[in-house]
């Protein structure tokens, strides 16, 4: 077969376009840790939250040295707890799921996102760093009011947060 | 303005074999758009993806 040598430039090329983006993909996922999210949370009774010994009671709780677990509700139209109160330093995983319908929970600005969805808890886990405040929005359409969901997250000084959540 | 006959009077053919065919500025293109698309991948991943902290790691 006759290839001409500009073709056999290309064929090259394209090639090692391809390698060159699974070779991204992987870096990200081996040396900087990027996860997605997927079904690791399990799933939960959607209509009895309330006698969830997760969810019965949105909130912060600390489960290592710098280690926390939120818990979160996504309903109509707000977040539970709001503001969700993290310390500085430390790795918060979110468990986030809805009664109700299909929601959003996305760190405003971040790459923080997952969708809620009723009867399956959405887990993520993020590093946080400076104090700070972050928002958060729903972004699946969840009905009327769904324009004005939205909750924060915020990053208190090590010293002054205390476990616990909800004050 | 030419007219019909001198077109006819000035037409030479040139055979060309494959390997004589070098499509110049379409090399070019390709090259510029091969460099742009390289540009934006870099950008879009290492700058925008990876610098836009608060990371999924879980
Ligand atoms: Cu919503």
């Amino acid at each position: 077969m006759n290839i001409h040598s500009y073709e056999k430039i290309w064929l090259v090329v394209a090639i090692l376009l391809i390698v060159g983006f699974i070779s991204t993909v992987t870096y990200g996922a081996t040396a900087v840790g990027i996860d997605m999210v997927d079904d690791e949370g399990g799933t939960v009774n959607a209509s009895a939250l309330d006698e969830d010994p997760r969810f019965s009671e949105p909130r912060v709780e600390q489960v290592g040295d710098n280690e926390y677990e939120a818990y979160v509700i996504a309903q109509q139209y707000i977040f539970n707890p709001d503001p969700i109160r993290v310390p500085a330093n430390s790795t918060v995983t979110f468990f986030i799921t809805s009664p109700d319908v299909i929601h959003g929970f996305e760190i405003v600005g971040t790459n923080a996102n997952t969708m809620v969805i009723p009867g399956q808890v959405a887990k993520i886990t993020v590093n946080f760093n400076d104090p700070g405040e972050y928002g958060i929005v729903c972004h699946e359409y969840c009905g009327s009011g769904h324009h004005t969901m939205e909750g924060s997250v915020v990053v208190q000084p090590e010293d002054e947060f205390e476990p616990g959540g909800d004050e | 303005m030419q007219d019909g006959r001198d077109m006819e009077e000035e037409q030479t053919v040139r055979e060309l074999s494959h390997d004589e065919f070098d499509p110049n500025g379409t090399l070019a293109l390709i090259a510029v758009y091969f460099v742009i698309l390289l540009a934006m991948w870099v950008f879009m991943y290492f700058v925008e993806f990876l610098g836009n902290e608060l990371t999924v790691v879980g």
